[in-house]
Formats: C-alpha cells, sequence, structure tokens
C-alpha cells in the first residue's frame, strides 16, 4: 500500500521532542543531534539505544512502534527473500531502501549492504518519520 | 566451562530473588516474595531491585514459553527509599508495559513491612534465546516450583564485594578504580549456569558506593545517601574475571541532592552508563 507522503512540516513538528529523547537515551547534548545524523557513526548509539529509542518515543507520543518496524516498512510487499539474500540486501531490497530511507544521503547506501548494517543508515529524521506514521496509524484506528 | 556441572548447585540459589510467586497474570502482572536469610551479614538495596527485575523475567520468560529471557537492559528510573535487613521479608510486585519477542518493558516495586523501599519505573530488557543461559526445562520447573509451594527460603548466602583498586582520584570531583569480579564468585553458576555473566545490579551497587564514597569528600559534613539512580544501561555482558574499569564523576548539587555520572568500561568499551542522586534523609 502507498502510503501518503511525509512532509518536512510533519517531521518538523515532532523534532524537537524526538531530538530530546534521542539526547536523553544516547547521553549526548541535544547540538549534537542533527536531523541528518548517523545514530550509529555519529552519535555512537549501539543496538540497546535503538530499543531504548523506541520505548521512549512511544511513551512520549503514545503511539505504538513494533520493534524492527522500519525494515519491515522498508520492505513493503517484497518477500524476504526478494529483499535480502543469505543476509545481504538485494539490489530490488536497497532501491526500496533508497526509497523509504530518502532522508538519508545517497552515499551512505553501500552496494553490496549486509542487512545487518542497515541501521547505520538511522537518522534522527528517519525516527521523525517513524513517529508521523505511528501516529497517523493510531489517528486512523482512533 | 568446565566448572558449569559443579555450579549447577548454585542454580536457583546464589542469585535467585524471587522465593513464591503468589500472583501471576500472564503477561502483565505479578506479586512475590522473597526472605532474606538471617545469616547474610548485609542485603545491598540493589538486590531488592534484582528481586522486582528477577520477578518481571519470570513473568516474560512464562508469557514466551521459555524460549527467551530478559538479559540486563535499560531502567529508566530505579528509586531508593529504604534499607533492608537480614531476616526481612521483601514483598515484590511488578506490572509489564510489554513483552514480545524483542524485549520486556516493565516496572514495580518492592516492599518490607508495607514501606516501599525500592521503586522501578520504565525497566526495558532485551530478549535473548533462554537456552544460552540454563535449561529451559529446568527454569519451567523452577517456576512451578515458585507457583505451588515455593522455594526454601535461606538458599541465598550473601555475596563477596571485590575490592575496589583505585587508579585515580581527585578529591570530591572523580574517581577511577578496576574491579574484577573473580570465576570463582558463587553467583555466576546461578547467574547464569549456561553462560555466567554479571549482573547489572551488583555492577550498580559497587559503582554506588564509590559515588558515595566521592560525595563523602565533597560535602565532609553532610552524610548523603543513594536516592535515585537514572538512566542505567547495560551495554555488554561483563563475564567472569573480566577487569571493569569504573568512573564516578561528581555533576553537580542543587536543592540538597548532589548528582554524578557512573561509567563502566571492559577493554576500553563501554558497559554500563547511569546517573546517581545522592541526598540526606534516609539510610538505605
Amino acid at each position: 500500500m502507498q502510503q501518503m507522503e511525509i512532509t518536512k512540516e510533519e517531521i518538523m513538528a515532532v523534532y524537537p521532542t524526538v531530538a530530546q529523547i534521542l539526547a536523553d537515551a544516547l547521553g549526548c547534548d541535544i547540538e549534537r543531534v542533527k536531523l541528518d545524523a548517523s545514530l550509529i557513526e555519529d552519535l555512537d548509539a549501539e543496538s540497546i539505544d535503538f530499543l531504548d529509542l523506541v520505548f521512549r518515543l512511544e511513551r512520549a507520543f503514545k503511539v505504538k512502534i513494533p520493534r524492527g518496524k522500519i525494515v519491515e516498512d522498508a520492505r513493503g510487499d517484497l518477500a524476504e527473500s526478494e529483499f535480502e539474500q543469505k543476509g545481504v540486501v538485494t539490489e530490488v531490497g536497497l532501491k526500496r531502501l533508497r526509497e523509504f530511507l530518502n532522508e538519508v544521503p545517497a552515499e551512505r547506501f553501500r552496494s553490496p549492504m549486509k542487512a545487518a548494517e542497515i541501521p547505520r543508515l538511522f537518522t534522527p529524521e528517519t525516527f521523525c518519520k517513524v513517529v508521523v506514521r505511528a501516529q497517523r496509524t493510531a489517528g486512523a484506528g482512533a | 566451562m568446565t566448572a558449569t556441572g559443579v555450579r549447577i548447585a548454585e542454580r536457583f540459589s546464589a542469585f535467585s530473588f524471587v522465593d513464591r510467586i503468589t500472583e501471576l497474570e500472564t503477561g502483565t502482572r505479578a506479586k512475590g516474595r522473597f526472605t532474606v536469610p538471617e545469616a547474610v551479614a548485609e542485603f545491598p538495596t540493589c538486590l531488592a531491585a534484582e528481586a522486582v527485575g528477577q520477578l518481571a523475567a519470570w513473568v516474560a520468560m512464562a508469557q514466551l514459553d521459555f524460549r527467551l529471557r530478559p538479559v540486563a537492559g535499560i531502567a529508566r528510573e530505579a528509586k531508593f527509599l529504604g534499607a533492608v535487613k537480614p531476616g526481612q521479608t521483601l514483598d515484590l510486585e511488578i506490572e509489564l508495559e510489554a513483552c514480545d519477542d524483542d524485549a520486556v518493558a516493565y516496572g514495580g516495586c518492592a516492599w518490607v513491612d508495607g514501606a516501599k523501599v525500592v521503586e522501578l519505573s520504565q525497566c526495558v530488557g532485551p530478549m535473548l534465546p533462554l537456552a544460552e543461559f540454563d535449561d529451559p526445562d529446568a527454569v519451567r520447573a523452577q517456576l512451578g516450583v515458585l507457583r505451588a509451594t515455593g522455594a526454601p527460603i535461606g538458599r541465598f548466602r550473601g555475596v563477596d564485594r571485590p575490592e575496589a583498586v583505585v587508579i585515580e582520584r581527585t578529591r570530591g570531583a572523580r574517581l577511577r578504580a578496576d574491579l574484577c569480579w573473580p570465576e570463582s564468585a558463587v553467583f555466576f553458576g546461578d547467574h547464569f549456569p549456561r553462560r555466567p555473566v554479571l549482573p547489572g545490579t551488583l555492577l550498580l551497587d559497587s559503582q554506588m558506593r564509590l559515588a558515595l564514597e566521592l560525595a563523602a569528600e565533597a560535602t565532609p559534613h553532610r552524610p548523603l545517601q543513594p536516592a535515585r539512580v537514572t538512566d542505567v544501561k547495560i551495554r555488554s555482558f561483563i563475564t567472569p574475571g573480566q577487569v571493569v574499569a569504573l568512573e564516578v564523576a561528581m555533576l553537580g548539587s542543587a536543592n540538597g541532592t548532589v548528582t554524578a555520572s557512573l561509567g563502566a568500561r571492559v577493554g576500553g568499551k563501554p558497559a554500563a552508563t547511569a546517573r546517581i542522586e545522592m541526598a540526606a534523609g534516609h539510610a538505605p
């Protein structure tokens, strides 16, 4: 299903809270949290931080964010075997990722890319979009 | 490890802090009890927090049919509200916020004689395969014991605290110390039989003691106690015999509360982070 595009206004509406949550979760100054920073490369996030982040976002925005949601949404209607094979993202999968994570600078997409490396692409804007999608879902279900 | 066969005797005793589960609503909430044996010299309040976490782990493991268990993780806030003495009984209560194959999120409390001694909020435990850490059938059977007759009281025999070797100290401001929990420490046999790892609460207990030592240097005329620990995050496993580099740094003081950052590194990599607030007024 094609989702309505997320606008810059929607992203900026949630960004201040997302940035503060990121700074709290990562124990860093909020000034370091730039919209396009790589959470792993620039802000030293680890897998436990992503778990922390998701729960903090859920509590702050009162939404549900299933774990693994970003990759699942990026994959969309592609079968898992079409998206990745033997732990490596396929060309089709990479194209989907580029479209879905269009906030990520193009040079950060490597080819080939291991599926386990996908979180290296995530930025604060990625999580702003996660929140906006979750808010839309919650609104649609209300 | 070859000692596993020997250490199996420690399972469900050397580091187990739920004697009985008195109420259990699958995937939602539970109540339980733990009696601190009279014979132990002391019972750090961090172990009351451990008891709350262990009750949540039982509920989570039951919910996931003993495929997975939470190990270490995150605590947004732990309040330390009172002391626990040998011979006292902890009444435990937890409520799950979420529980799935990735994580369990929960909060909970421990009481002694109706007075709250520990309160945990917004805790998250990442799930890992239970079979990596223990025998799932044995764990399942133990839940049956805890739900029915309860485990025998008095199994816990205390934990030895290793001596911290101070590496660097700026009086009242910053302290770095090395600490090593030896492979022979009996709690490793229970935490966990197949894969021993240092319990985060023991690490926190040592860090809190160093923070109090540092705070006492900064405010010698005003004895402080731990009041609250926030943003506890266990980032990696610490295995038996590893040297842990602890770092405590005073961050400031406001309204009678002194705040310090707590860090732990193993091999130069961050293993755990937290903040502690210390205040006068009660004695956990």
